[in-house]
């Protein structure tokens, strides 16, 4: 039996010694796991949901009638081009703007018929966001290019967007670190019973020339077996219950016409290294914590 | 060996445990350090092992100065140091094997080294046949004898003995001197703590008598007070 297995197995002979406070305490941290996998679950979904609307959000820059030569709509497409934060430029020239509005107009489109040859609508480039941080300086950058007489931008919408995406992220990470906080406590609160039970067994160790790192392992390869254990738990429970939300969302989804949800296919790998990472940072943060006091040299 | 040079340790309040002790030991010894209670004996092998430092003054162990040791260092110091207590200090849910098994592994020793290191210092105490017992069912002198073991098992240079024969009779305790006396025959450094003055007597080795801090008297080598 080589060290790391002895090391192993004390850890693992701590967690079966104390099983019922272990089994409280993955409980716990499960607790704290499935809270905060639903939170990542919104987050990662508004943030698709953002990704989504940016994509399709964008502002429409006005052509003024006496910068419609092929060079003058060329400089302007290049400035539109240097602006911060612009992903892409689409042009649309007074042909295609009545088209536009004949479209939207739909069964009334003949109320626009006899335009075509004096053509009031005006040409313009749809300007389409790299992100929605930011979008009044694009506004303002554009308004100042010469030849651009209007700037069309749905503020209210992208506005709202913004707060719905920022508001979610503060909560993850505020309920989140402090569930996290709670967690070590009462993660190196069940390590602690074992540090104490083993309490002859680190004196002696100590006196005999054991390294810091060969007393600490045991209790962290304990604290790691609990983090993964609810990580395991936490991640099955998470993925059942989002797989039967998920079936019955589309429905939800498609009469909103406009909120869509990530399926679980692109989703479960996040949770599952999510869980995995948070499972053993409170294992090896816990542990240390308790053991530490024992640890002066 | 072990060398203190004017070390002296000052707790609060102006306790003095230590005032410039000087003590030079050499390598190969047999040491017997006496003193009444509040002598400073227990200061004496908490700054060999570093588990204090000295307030003042310098300690040499194995020609290494302690105060240049860094704190990651320390483990290493206490390998070339085993240590036997009085009340043995065993793990009382492991057997006399897994005892000394470990001790081995806390030194991170090798599986080939644990297997001769075991039987080696088993057989140096004079524990043969007494491996799958537990510490329960042995007597005080047996319990002890495991101690020793487990202090030669990872040979170690020097063995401190702090009282080793104090929760023992006298017939035992002349046994465990007689074990602690083979080991220095072969070549160990023994510091032997006791208040057993016949133990003392019988020996003819060289006793550091400490009292209220300071060295009270040193017979030197081979000698008796």
């Amino acid at each position: 039996m080589g060290t790391s297995t002895y090391l192993f197995k004390q850890g693992y002979g701590n967690l079966k010694k104390h099983g019922s406070k272990t089994f409280s305490t993955m409980l716990i941290i499960c607790a704290t796991m499935i809270i905060l996998g639903i939170f990542l679950i919104i987050v990662i979904n508004v943030n698709h949901n953002v990704k989504t609307v940016t994509e399709g959000q964008g502002l429409q820059a006005f052509i003024s009638e006496d910068h419609l030569e092929q060079e003058s709509v060329q400089e302007i497409a290049r400035k539109l081009k240097d602006v911060d934060n612009v992903k892409e430029i689409i042009f649309l020239n007074k042909d295609d703007a009545l088209l536009d509005a004949k479209e939207t107009l739909k069964e009334y489109a003949y109320l626009l018929e006899g335009l075509e040859k004096a053509n009031p609508f005006p040409a313009s480039f749809i300007v389409k966001f790299e992100n929605l941080q930011g979008t009044e300086n694009v506004k303002k950058a554009i308004e100042s290019i010469d030849g651009i007489y209007k700037v069309g931008y749905n503020e209210t919408i992208m506005n709202a967007v913004i707060s719905v995406a920022d508001i979610a992220k503060i909560v993850f990470f505020g309920i989140g670190g402090v569930m996290v906080i709670i967690s070590i406590f009462i993660i190196s609160n069940t390590i602690k019973l074992a540090v104490y039970s083993n309490k002859r067994e680190i004196f002696i160790m100590r006196y005999i020339g054991a390294t810091n790192k060969f007393i600490r392992r045991p209790f962290v390869v304990e604290g790691t077996l609990i983090g993964m254990g609810a990580a395991a738990i936490s991640w099955v429970i998470v993925s059942l219950t989002y797989i039967v939300t998920y079936a019955r969302l589309p429905k939800i989804g498609s009469t909103l016409g406009i909120f869509g949800f990530v399926p679980y296919s692109s989703l479960w790998y996040i949770i599952l290294i999510a869980f995995v990472i948070l499972g053993i940072a409170l294992g090896v943060i816990g542990s240390s914590i308790s053991i530490k006091k024992y640890l002066k040299a | 060996m072990i060398e203190f040079q004017k070390v002296t340790k000052r707790y609060d309040h102006d306790v003095y445990a230590l005032k410039e002790v000087d003590i030079k030991i050499e390598k190969g010894e047999f040491i017997f350090l006496v003193g009444p209670s509040g002598s400073g004996k227990s200061t004496f092998l908490k700054l060999i092992i570093k588990e204090e430092d000295p307030t003042n003054g310098k300690i040499t162990i194995n020609s290494k100065e302690l105060s240049k040791l860094k704190e990651k260092d320390v483990p290493y110091l206490r390998r070339k140091i085993g240590f036997v207590f009085q009340d043995f200090r065993l793990l009382y849910d492991k057997t006399v094997e897994e005892n000394i098994v470990f001790a081995l592994r806390v030194i991170e020793a090798s599986e080939r080294e644990i297997r001769t290191q075991v039987s080696s210092a088993l057989k140096q105490v004079g524990l043969e046949g007494k491996e799958k017992s537990y510490p329960n069912q042995l007597s005080g002198g047996e319990q002890q004898r495991v101690s020793l073991a487990r202090a030669i098992a990872t040979r170690p240079p020097i063995i401190i003995a702090d009282e080793p024969t104090g929760n023992l009779d006298n017939v035992t305790a002349k046994e465990i001197m007689e074990s602690l006396f083979e080991i220095n025959r072969n070549g160990t450094t023994v510091v032997v703590v006791t208040h057993d003055e016949n133990l003392i007597k019988s020996s003819n080795k060289r006793v550091i008598t400490l009292n209220k801090g300071r060295v009270a008297s040193d017979t030197g080598k081979g000698g008796l007070i």
